[in-house]
């Protein structure tokens, strides 16, 4: 070594803390629960990758045809006018992801957890008389001698988008839980998506996980030196997402440029071509009709029970 | 043909940014068929050079030449020669996530080929071969971030030679290996080398050069190429490894002897055995 050790380095650190519990912990903060979340995500990755890769009936299909059909099936939902005809669509969700070996509590559980924090805080509203006036079936309270309350007519509609929302969740579940990364994006080439895009998309989830590495390493480098929270943690929080947000950027610029090198090396010049081939078959064409038809029951029907 | 040159750089001088020296007047020579390595410190301009002689960056003085060309950027913009040139040279990065971008590690392997135009179908053949030689074949579906890093400096090497290039150029290959893996590399690079592939890599582990290299170029802290010859003979040159900072003074001990010498990793292989 260049400069002789210190002398304090020789000797036992003196006054440490004792290797006691005091029986005060810790609370995770708003960066620990961000990059618990960002773990979250990783293990949700691998989860729908598992999942995609059963044999089952979705997992079967083109990503063309699920796309297509999805998209077909949206507009099915966002025009229906019934409370009951979107039950019944719901239902049929049901039997699709059971159909693909999902797991139904796991799949009830990921679309109703949605459901009340996007829908029903913004429908809430609308359900009350002097928004939607109508027959009160809850009153609340009077206001001048007019009585305030939950309508049966506000109700209903709040009832019709939350139905909506669950149908439209849960086909996008459904497809996306079906179908690999790669193939989705393979899918939605064909509908003339640039290619390059494609291949951006691509590589930005490829690299979300690496920076995720990243930032989980420097977080728990940080963690490994600090000890307690006191009264400044939430500054110093914030600190260390400024901080890192901007080694973050350091590093992904040089890695950014370090992928096109490679690219470069193997003969990239900026056309992608990429090994997808897509393959429609007898059991696409199948699903494609019994979906139609499916619609023209569910529109059918929603006709029938009128205005 | 033994002696026919693949690659002469001649006073190569290259700055990044215009401030930092990477290399100082460096002059090579690379042979068909000669497994070259290029030893120095860390940040001597190994990768730096590994890179000029890939195309991916040009020195802002000095010629360097490949399969009799000479290759400047605007040179590598032709079609004709960039197509030729990127199917003959491969180059193993040393940071396997820069070069192992794609989704999956088929779609990795299958990158190289198809942007030189080749049929799918010779593609798919290629990549079930490259996959089973390097005993990977159970990887093709998966994504990179489940694989461990010597998982991925096999995907990162199959993505290479899948296209077959007469010329492989290695950055720091062994770097950050297990020992499995390590031995694993140096076998292949052996193997490739019967092949008759030319093979130039960077590197600082003195353990495995006889096994890897015919030559080698040193480098010194300055940038500069300061010796060239076989593995033995550089080896040998204590004086210049401790110059260079390939090697250190170090004191330790061995069961109960306690002594002073300069110290690389074959130290202790040597003591070992």
């Amino acid at each position: 070594m260049s400069s002789p050790t210190p002398a304090w380095l020789m000797e036992p650190e003196a006054g440490l803390s004792p290797c006691e519990p005091v029986g005060k912990r810790r609370k995770a903060g708003f960066t620990e629960k961000t990059l618990g979340g960002l773990s979250n995500l990783m293990r949700w990755a691998v989860f729908s990758d598992d999942v995609a890769q059963e044999p089952g009936l979705l997992q079967r299909l083109d990503p063309r045809t699920k796309i297509i059909t999805l998209l077909g099936l949206l507009l099915v939902a966002a025009f229906v006018t019934h409370v009951q005809v979107l039950i019944v669509m719901y239902a049929g969700t049901l039997v699709l992801a059971a159909a693909s070996r999902l797991s139904l509590p796991f799949f009830i559980k990921r679309v109703w957890l949605f459901i009340p924090l996007f829908t029903l805080v913004i429908v809430l509203p609308a359900t009350f008389s002097f928004v939607t006036p109508g027959h009160i079936v809850v009153p609340l309270w009077s206001w001048n001698g007019h009585p305030v309350g939950l309508t049966a007519q506000g109700l209903y509609g709040a009832a019709l988008i939350a139905c909506r929302v669950a149908v439209s969740v849960s086909l996008v579940v459904l497809v996306t839980l079906s179908t690999r990364w790669m193939d989705l994006l393979a899918g939605l080439r064909a509908f003339r998506m640039p290619s390059i895009l494609i291949l951006i998309v691509g590589m930005a989830y490829r690299y979300l996980f690496l920076l995720q590495d990243a930032v989980a390493d420097m977080y728990t480098a940080r963690r490994a030196r600090s000890a307690g929270s006191g009264g400044g943690a939430s500054r110093e929080g914030r600190r260390f997402v400024a901080a890192s947000a901007g080694a973050l950027f350091g590093k992904a610029s040089t890695l950014s440029e370090e992928v096109h090198q490679a690219m470069v090396a193997r003969g990239y010049s900026g056309d992608p071509r990429t090994l997808h081939a897509l393959h429609l078959g007898a059991l696409d064409g199948l699903f494609a009709l019994g979906t139609a038809l499916a619609a023209v029951v569910v529109i059918g029907g929603d006709r029938l029970l009128g205005r | 043909m033994a002696d026919e040159p693949v690659f002469e750089g001649e006073d190569l001088r290259f700055s990044y940014l215009e401030r930092f020296l990477a290399l100082d007047g460096v002059s090579l020579r690379a042979s068909v068929g000669e497994r070259v390595a290029i030893l120095g410190a860390n940040g001597s301009g190994k990768s730096t050079l590994l890179k000029i002689l890939d195309g991916l960056i040009f020195p802002d003085s000095g010629t360097f030449r490949a399969f009799g060309q000479v290759v400047t950027e605007d040179l590598l913009e032709d079609e004709g020669f960039a197509k030729g040139f990127r199917s003959r040279v491969g180059f193993v990065f040393q940071n396997s996530d820069a070069q192992v971008f794609s989704p999956t590690v088929r779609e990795e392997v299958a990158f190289g080929p198809l942007q030189m135009g080749w049929e799918r179908e010779d593609v798919l053949c290629r990549i079930g071969d490259v996959l089973a030689m390097l005993d990977i074949a159970d990887l093709a579906d998966r994504a990179p971030y489940q694989l461990s890093g010597g998982e991925k400096k096999r995907v990162a090497i199959a993505s290479v030679l899948v296209m077959n290039p007469e010329v492989l150029l290695f950055d720091e290959p062994t770097a950050a290996l297990d020992p499995r893996t390590q031995q694993w590399l140096v076998e292949l690079i052996g193997e490739l080398g019967r092949m008759g592939k030319t093979i130039v890599m960077a590197t600082h582990d003195l353990g495995v050069l006889e096994l890897i290299a015919d030559r080698c170029l040193v480098f010194s802290e300055e940038h500069r190429v300061v010796a060239t010859g076989p593995p033995g003979e550089i080896l040998a040159a204590r004086d210049l490894l401790l110059a260079v900072n390939l090697t250190h003074g170090h004191c330790h001990e061995h069961d109960e002897l306690t002594h002073a010498h300069e110290h690389d990793i074959r130290h202790h292989e040597e003591y070992e055995s």
